[in-house]
């Protein structure tokens, strides 16, 4: 086990630029999500971690060692591929072993038969067996060992992917979005059971995937990756209340943020001409106001924000409902409790309201804006 | 609903089993039938002449039991037949799979001119066999062939001295090649495999573009350093269906071999008949000969080896390549 870091690695392809100088240090131990959009360069830069793929410049360092021209093989690190990437000919077990059969037994000693015989080698393979056997139990797949690749189901062949990433002790285990196979069902319980596996194993995990809900529920820390940089790169509480960049705000969380349109005039904050909060020392300027489903509450019908239900879907739990505002056209998703359920229907006017502390700023290009601001008027009903 | 099936309606049709039988028998008569006139038959007849002594044009013919196959198994011109296509056969297959497999692996890892290295090595396969035995004739020729003319050019230099071969050629004589029972069937299957692995080499192209590129990925992942470790866990067990289906087709391709044989040698089948391969020898003894109960009785004997490899294959295919 060890840490990794990351310093300024750029590639192109041709006169694309797909990773724009990625600074990132991972902690021993760490589980690390890259998350973005499908073409953000996330998995190119976990095959330049693992090796796959040649830097334009940069650094890979693993622990002290700085591996940027050392070759995969050579790397000691462990990947799960999105296709699981089982060798289809082999065991279940045959598959698990190889690894450690690559890297403990010479050339000679894999020779078919007679490799058996070379001095040294039954010991190894008995230790080999032990540890293939061991990497099952922990994922509970010893049933499957005799079975190939073929005869098992998507979340079976996941497991032997695993298997046979865990199996000898690499300094980080990649994974290149290793859930994307399965069914939703399914995916949930991977999901806990690789978060288990890493709070169990105490390994370094960077774990790749386009499913921010992934990212959230997994790791210690998301980096969030758009247009070959990261935007932001912090624990996924972090990432979701207090976002840098207008795009983090909106690619985390499901659903997607709202966003209004808003100013600062006359030291003030205002929203469709109504005065927020006072806000003091920022130039008058258009600004984007977003906030979170949750941070709207349903409001009287004659509210200053209001507007007609135009969508509802209800989770059980909870409902999420679409509102077309008037004035602004924008449209907002809220989360209402389902106690709340008869004042959405589809076509009814409601009022919205929010507390302007719970609203995250963002100047005209997206940038984070942070400043305090005084609570003037709540925009609640008026009467 | 069950009540609804064995009402009065469902049971006026005329037993509806009968008919879908008839209708599966009406749609497979086309290829039974055609199966049967062209394959089926002709089998079937060629399996009673051989056990005959029928000649075309003969108003009868004698049964004479399994004379013919005995002729077979115990006359020497017979056992050159064996000979001969035995050694061709061991020769051109495993030679035209592995050159085939090797030039498709080069190719394959080449970014540039694959499509110049494909024509090249695909041409012997696209052009007239008559028209290349021709020029390798002329190539061959004792005298004036441009291989024995570039042999001779060795004679009295450093070359001499590390071939032993060459320095008892240069004192003897440059060889006959084709008119020198040594070499014939040599040369004969030399030619099989320039004018065969072209082919192996297009399905084994082909066989390439199905490994899956993670597959290497994960190998080197799990420490395959070399390009030979890496061929022997995702290449080549990648490449097993195609490597049976390639090893069938040359088999029976090289069982096959006449035309070479016709265009070097009209008559006689090579110097001492040591090019006599089967196919040379059903059309000598069927055809020149008109001795059609013999000729048949080989043939029957082609049609259990072509058939020992089919099933081979098919054993192969659905036991050890599909995982």
């Amino acid at each position: 086990m060890a840490q990794l870091a990351l310093k300024n690695i750029s590639k192109d392809f041709g006169d694309t630029q797909v990773l724009r100088g990625i600074d990132l240090s991972i902690a021993d131990g760490e589980f690390l999500s890259l998350v973005g959009p499908s073409g953000c360069g996330k998995s190119t830069l976990l095959r330049i971690i693992a090796g796959l793929e040649s830097q334009t410049s940069g650094q890979v360092m693993i622990g002290d060692d700085d591996v940027s021209g050392r070759r995969a093989a050579d790397r000691n690190l462990s990947m799960v591929f999105q296709s699981y990437a089982l060798y289809p000919h082999l065991t279940v077990e045959e598959n698990i072993a190889v690894p450690l059969r690559m890297r403990r037994l010479s050339s000679l000693q894999r020779v078919p038969v007679i490799g058996g015989l070379m001095p040294g080698a039954p010991a190894r393979t008995a230790e080999i067996a032990a540890a293939v056997t061991h990497a099952a139990r922990m994922l509970e797949i010893e049933p499957l060992l005799g079975r190939k690749p073929g005869q098992l189901s998507g979340g079976q062949r996941q497991r032997v992917a695993l298997g046979r990433a865990l199996v000898r002790d690499p300094a980080a285990f990649l994974l290149d979005e290793p859930l994307s196979n399965l069914d939703a069902k399914l995916r949930v319980q991977t999901r806990a059971e690789i978060a288990q596996l890493h709070r169990h194993l105490k390994a370094t995990f960077i774990y790749v995937t386009h499913d921010q809900v992934e990212a959230m529920t997994m790791s210690d820390r998301i980096a969030v990756m758009m247009d070959g940089a990261i935007l932001q790169c912090a624990s996924p509480d972090v990432v979701y209340d207090d976002p840098e960049d207008i795009r983090v705000a909106e690619f985390i969380g499901s659903p997607k943020i709202n966003i209004l349109p808003a100013e600062i005039a006359d030291g003030g904050i205002r929203l469709m001409d109504r005065h927020l909060a006072t806000v003091t020392g920022m130039p008058d300027q258009p600004v984007r106001l977003a906030l979170r489903p949750e941070a709207l509450r349903l409001d009287r019908s004659d509210a200053p924000l209001h507007g007609t239900v135009t969508h509802a879907e209800n989770l059980g739990a909870e409902i999420f409902a679409q509102v077309v505002l008037d004035g602004l056209g924008a449209r907002v998703t809220l989360r209402i409790d389902p106690a709340n359920r008869n004042r959405v229907a589809i076509g009814s006017t409601v009022g919205i309201g929010f507390d302007p502390a719970n609203a995250i700023f963002f100047d005209a290009d997206g940038r984070r804006m942070r400043f305090e601001i005084a609570l003037t008027r709540i925009p609640a009903p008026v009467a | 609903m069950t009540t609804l099936d064995t009402s009065p309606v469902a049971r006026s049709t005329p037993r509806p089993r009968d008919q879908s039988r008839r209708t599966a028998w009406t749609l497979t008569a086309p290829a039974l039938i055609l199966m049967a006139v062209i394959l089926i038959i002709p089998v079937g007849v060629a399996a009673t002449l051989s056990l005959t002594d029928y000649a075309l044009g003969n108003p009868g013919f004698e049964w004479v039991g399994f004379e013919n196959y005995e002729k077979l198994f115990t006359r020497t011109s017979y056992a050159k037949m064996f000979t001969a296509t035995f050694t061709y056969v061991l020769t051109v297959v495993p030679l035209s799979v592995g050159l085939g497999l090797g030039a498709a692996l080069l190719i394959n890892s080449l970014t540039h001119l694959r499509e110049l290295y494909k024509t090249i090595y695909f041409l012997p396969v696209m052009a007239t066999l008559i028209a290349m035995a021709i020029a390798w004739e002329f190539m061959l020729h004792p005298s004036i062939g441009v291989i024995n003319q570039t042999l001779a050019k060795g004679c009295g230099t450093w070359l001499e001295r590390l071939w032993p071969w060459l320095s008892g050629h240069c004192a003897e004589g440059m060889p006959l090649w084709l008119g020198d029972k040594r070499y014939a069937i040599w040369v004969i299957a030399f030619v099989g495999i320039w004018q065969g692995f072209g082919f192996n080499m297009v399905l084994y192209l082909a066989g390439l573009t199905s490994v899956h590129r993670e597959l290497y990925h994960a190998a080197e992942m799990d420490g395959a350093r070399s390009g030979w470790e890496r061929f022997r866990l995702v290449t080549w067990p990648a490449l097993g269906p195609t490597t049976v289906f390639v090893v069938t087709i040359s088999c029976i391709r090289a069982f096959q071999l006449f035309d070479t044989i016709e265009a070097f040698y009209p008559i006689g089948a090579g110097p001492g008949k040591s090019a006599y391969v089967m196919m040379y020898a059903i059309y000598e003894k069927g055809v020149e000969q008109n001795l059609i109960g013999i000729g048949s009785a080989i043939t029957m004997l082609f049609l259990v080896f072509v058939m020992m490899i089919t099933v081979i294959q098919r054993w192969l295919v659905e036991r050890k390549v599909h995982y």
